[in-house]
């Protein structure tokens, strides 16, 4: 077992612990987008991080890859970390301000403005969706391409892929345009994707006859042209 | 070539070609590194052999061809031993005077490197200020050998500490040596080599230890890897067998970046002959030591220079770095202990033991022991790679030993640290330069590449320069390194085109923070440094664009004008180079500029010789 | 693309860490550029799923997925190059090959790419035509450079007045002269000797021109065969106990008679050379 303390509280955990799960189970509320129980941990979107170390020594890390370590001080809302996350939702809303999930982030941390220059991006490369088709999916149909700005997911080539079933699997964790799939709570399917199913991962013609998660999708009674 | 069997098979060997030496025949030294055959040492080579095979000298002056010396100023260069004669920027006719006036023992006075203040011609190397201000003790190696013939590296001392080493002294004596030397890692952070010796050697011999050389040196503007594997790759051969002995790694690897073609071919070699004579393989010299070496090359990421994303990388995968805990050292690569260290460490190893760990931590300052090579390039006189002690200040580099500033210019900033750093002005230039020093005042040491900057360098351009380079050498894994990049790029531009206001700058500072905090490797934690750096010591250059709309260096082209003034005597010379034909005038007559078909590209400023292009 | 050249190249590089880097790199030195089908191929043929392995050939800058132009044409973007000019040149490059960077011509001849320092910074601005560097390079110098890269940058590399011809080369065992004067290449005469490969047997021909590579023989060899060379007189074979620095495969020893030692690699078409003048070297 391992003793660390967060926010002043002194716990223990499992070696191999991640500080993220430490501070869920204390109940201390980290915002994550990148994270997903049954998937393993990539810190890609840099909302979870916390402050550790102490003085001039002290840094803030992922907690969703941190591993908890003997006698480690974490601070999961002090104002380093605040300010780092609030910019990070500024990011997010000024690259993709269209996602529902990114918008209930902002208002839970009172962000109701963004000071860059405004796009409309479908991805924020969270990887969700990569690491679903391989670690759930077993099917390794997507995956990151190019670096740095140039980075986008999608399938080898841009064509369909061999190994695709098209099970819908990268649409249902996709932050940014799950909403699509929720017909069956009506009051919060807003953006009635499911008549216009273009994933935005994998926007080519040849999943035109993708399924979304909950097959059959017309059970959601949109009618599609 | 023999197989060594034992150690005394190698002691024989160095007293073998020792005895050999002629040390009275003089030697023609003609350094081909890239930069060398880049400006024409090739030619040289060519013309010295015909000149000594033509003139039946063969037997009374040898040549040899080595790495770069560092003055990479004066290439081609020719250097004449014993008697140290130095001839900078030699063509193929001077070649052949230079051979026969070898052969009559005599000097050329004409062709001498002249002192910039008398003009007199210095006789030896080492008198130049260039060498003189130096403590050239690695470098200097780079002369002394041939790089594809492992037999003068030997005659020449090399692989002479790993004999003594395996010959008299306990792994853990070694490990001693280099832990007391004070040794800290060449590529950047500065971390105790002997520290990450020791972690390794305490870790049990299953699985097998790996030892990595990290020559994916990628800063921009940085290149002594390059010189140091392209001149004398066997002393990093050399580094990595005694930390082998010293760690029980059993495997290394040499991780080149492809960009170096050269230091790939003279690796390869390198790695070739040591294993022909026995010092890589299995049952090194008869002591039982196992080690070889692969050679892996990048293919171009910048980002691979980091630990992880390097492991990554030599695993086949994309370089994206990953979290650390677990380090290296623990779970390295295919989950192996693997201790990484950069090229210019590897080859202090040797001279740690040729000298003593007590002898060498008395170079440099307390903590920051040895000498330091940097790449001192950008607009300096004297560009080329100087190795001085640590702690030196920089004033001394920028202009002892690299004479200032080139041309009409005034220094005003070095650029430290590459995309990593930050830029020092020059009233700053008293900053000893240490791993410490150079972190507390916002920049880092770096690989060492030094890039001299003076009153035509803008410095918003410079910010822009670097994040330009960083959003697309990112990897792109976390958000903030990716997006915060390219925010960053756009505020930079928008200043840069006069459009930004005072609140720009702000957010600028303030994303550039966050930045810092919420990366996960080193290329985004340090990816603010060039922007921060600049805001603290050149805000009011920033504020000069914004609110002023002006450029001072004249470099952002949406803030300038190119005009012509009456220094002009209508030569002509910029309406044949300018490409979109915006310029006009009689011939003789003052000319003048279209500014509507001016595209600002500089072309008539490079070439007018009568100094009469504005840019305001 | 060949299946076969493939699966050459796959097995040439052992499975475990690093191959599937080093494997692009091959292929992309065969082709010039990474076809669908040799990735396709090689994810069957190494077992690596194709979505890491387009990964990786999207990740790095070396690797393109689509045909590179005759001539690569890189300029560098370092640092130094950068505050000395080298924007200018680039954007010079792009509009005399009317190309963008990373972008080949619409002739097929140039690609035209821009590179985060290629290490020679105090040259710089440095671009690099096919592996050979121009430095210090001026707006003025684009079309100088890319005329020369039309014409053959290895053609004229070598100036008149630098030529260095090996007059006087001498078999290493019999010490009789190789020289022919009677068939002369790159016009002087040629070093002569005999060779045997695949139960073929014959002469061949090289010449005696220093930094050139140009040789005749009596039959074809293919490329990276490894020849027994013999002398015509003593009929000795001239193979050294030394191997090429570059490829390995056993070097091939003649004397120089005015002093000197040359040695050239027996592989077809691999360029390893060594002239040492005082003696035998290594």
């Amino acid at each position: 077992m391992i003793t660390l303390t967060i926010n002043g509280l002194q716990t223990s955990v499992e070696k191999g612990t991640t500080l993220l799960e430490a501070a869920s189970s204390l109940g201390f509320p980290i915002p994550t987008l990148c994270h997903m129980e049954g998937l393993s941990p990539y810190g890609a979107c840099r909302l979870c991080m916390v402050e550790i170390g102490e003085g001039p020594r002290a840094k803030l890390v992922s907690s969703c890859t941190y591993p908890a370590q003997e006698g480690l001080k974490v601070r999961t809302a002090s104002s380093r970390v605040l300010r780092a996350r609030n910019m990070v939702i500024e990011l997010l809303l000024a690259s993709c301000p269209q996602s529902k999930t990114i918008q209930d982030i902002a208002a839970a941390h009172n962000i109701r403005r963004q000071r860059f220059r405004q796009e409309y991006e479908d991805c924020i490369l969270c990887g969700l969706c990569v690491r679903m088709c391989e670690e759930q999916m077993m099917a390794k149909a997507i995956g990151f391409r190019g670096r740095g700005q140039n980075r986008t997911v999608g399938t080898p080539f841009d064509i369909k892929s061999d190994v695709c079933r098209l099970c819908g699997g990268c649409i249902y964790v996709c932050p940014t345009c799950q909403l699509r799939c929720t017909y069956t709570e009506p009051e919060k399917a807003i953006c009635g994707g499911c008549a216009n199913l273009a994933p935005p991962c994998v926007e080519k013609d040849q999943f035109d006859d993708m399924m979304c998660y909950m097959t059959p999708c017309v059970a959601c009674e949109i009618e599609k042209d | 070539m023999e197989r060594l069997q034992v150690i005394e098979d190698f002691s024989s060997l160095q007293a073998r070609l020792t005895a050999d030496r002629e040390p009275n025949i003089p030697v023609i030294v003609i350094p081909a590194g890239t930069c060398g055959q880049a400006s024409g040492a090739n030619d040289l080579i060519r013309v010295t052999k015909r000149e000594l095979l033509d003139k039946g000298l063969t037997d009374k002056i040898h040549l040899r061809v080595t790495g770069c010396h560092g003055f990479c100023e004066a290439e081609p260069s020719v250097l004449i031993e014993p008697q140290g004669t130095f001839y900078p920027k030699v063509d193929a006719k001077q070649m052949v005077r230079i051979v026969q006036a070898v052969a009559a023992d005599e000097v050329l006075e004409d062709l001498l490197f002249a002192d910039p203040e008398t003009g007199r011609g210095f006789y030896r190397y080492d008198k130049i200020p260039f060498f003189r201000n130096q403590q050239r003790s690695i470098m200097r190696m780079n002369q002394a050998l041939d790089p594809i013939r492992i037999y003068t590296c030997i005659v020449s001392g090399g692989y002479g500490a790993l004999q003594d080493v395996l010959a008299n002294r306990s792994p853990y004596q070694a490990l001693q040596e280099v832990k007391d030397s004070g040794l800290r890692g060449r590529g950047g952070a500065g971390f105790p080599t002997g520290l990450k010796w020791d972690l390794l050697a305490a870790l049990p011999d299953e699985p097998a230890k790996i030892l990595v050389c990290n020559a994916d040196e990628g800063d921009p503007g940085a290149y002594m890897d390059r010189s140091i594997l392209e001149g004398n790759p066997h002393s990093i051969i050399e580094g990595m067998l005694i930390a082998a002995y010293a760690t029980g790694a059993t495997e290394g690897v040499l991780y080149v970046r492809n960009e170096y073609p050269l230091a790939i071919k003279h690796l390869m070699i390198a790695l070739r002959q040591c294993r022909e004579l026995g010092l890589l393989g299995d049952d090194i010299l008869g002591t039982g030591l196992r080690f070889d070496i692969e050679l892996v090359r990048g293919a171009g990421a910048f980002v691979c220079g980091e630990e992880t994303a390097l492991i990554r990388s030599i695993e086949g995968k994309m370089g994206e770095p990953v979290q650390r805990p677990p380090f290296p050292v623990e779970k390295g690569i295919n989950g192996r202990p693997t201790a990484i260290n950069n090229v210019e460490t590897w080859a202090n190893i040797p001279l740690i033991f040729k000298l003593g760990a007590e002898e060498y931590a008395k170079v440099g300052t307390n903590g920051n022991t040895g000498t330091k090579i940097f790449s001192l390039v950008g607009k300096i006189k004297n560009t080329g790679l100087v190795e001085v002690p640590m702690g030196i200040t920089i004033e001394k580099i920028v202009h002892d030993i690299g004479g200032g500033a080139r041309g009409n210019g005034k220094i005003k900033a070095v650029q430290t640290g590459g995309p990593s750093g930050g830029c020092i002005p020059a009233d700053r230039f008293d900053l000893p330069v240490d791993y410490d020093s150079l972190a507390k005042a916002g920049s880092i040491m770096g690989s060492g590449g030094m890039i001299v900057m003076d009153d035509n360098t803008c410095m918003v351009d410079v910010a822009k320069y670097f994040m330009n380079f960083l959003m697309d050498e990112s990897c792109g894994k976390c958000f903030t390194c990716r997006k915060g990049t390219q925010r960053m790029y756009e505020i930079l531009e928008d200043i840069s085109n006069g459009k930004a206001t005072l609140q720009d700058l702000d957010l600028l500072e303030e994303l550039a923070h966050v930045v810092k905090d919420t990366t996960m490797c080193g290329l985004g934690q340090t990816a603010s440094n060039p922007v921060l750096s600049t805001l603290r010591y050149f805000r009011d250059e920033y504020i000069e664009h914004i609110e002023n709309q002006r450029c001072p260096a004249g470099v952002c082209k949406e803030l300038v004008t190119y005009s012509i003034n009456e220094n002009c005597t209508g030569c002509g010379l910029c309406v044949t180079v300018c490409s979109e034909g915006a310029i006009s005038g009689e011939k003789k007559g003052r000319h003048v500029i279209d500014v509507d078909k001016c595209i600002k590209c500089g072309s008539c400023r490079t070439v007018c010789n009568f100094d009469a292009i504005d840019v305001r | 693309m060949n299946a076969n050249e493939i699966r050459d190249i796959v097995e040439k590089h052992p499975s475990d860490r690093g191959g599937l880097i080093a494997i692009l790199e091959d292929i992309q030195a065969k082709y010039s550029y990474l076809p669908e089908d040799a990735l396709r191929l090689l994810a069957e043929e190494t077992g690596t799923s194709l979505v890491d392995i387009y990964g990786v050939a999207t990740f790095y800058s070396l690797f393109s997925l689509t045909p590179r132009g005759k001539h690569l044409c890189s300029v560098c973007m370092g640092t130094a190059c950068h505050v000395r000019g080298a924007p200018v040149i680039a954007d010079e490059f792009s509009r005399q090959l009317q190309t963008d960077p990373g972008e080949t011509s619409s002739d097929g001849e140039f690609t035209l790419d821009t590179v985060n320092c290629l290490g020679a910074c105090a040259i710089g601005p440095v671009v690099v035509m096919d592996g050979h560097y121009f430095s210090n390079v001026d707006s003025g110098q684009v079309k100088r450079i890319i005329k020369k890269t039309r014409a053959g940058l290895d053609d004229a590399q070598i100036k008149k007045h630098m030529r260095h011809y090996l007059y006087d080369v001498n078999c290493s065992r019999c010490n009789h002269s190789l020289m022919d004067p009677d068939h002369p290449i790159d016009g002087a005469p040629s070093i002569r000797l005999t060779m045997s490969s695949e139960r073929q047997h014959g002469w061949i021909r090289l010449s005696a021109l220093y930094g050139s590579f140009t040789v005749e023989s009596e039959f074809g060899i293919r490329t990276s065969t490894v020849l027994d060379v013999f002398c015509p007189h003593c009929h000795g074979e001239l193979k050294s106990p030394t191997t090429c620095p570059l490829c390995a495969a056993p070097m091939v020893t003649l004397f120089i008679r005015s002093g000197g030692v040359l040695q050239i690699c027996s592989r077809r078409g691999c360029k390893g050379h060594m002239l040492d003048l005082e003696g035998a070297g290594i």
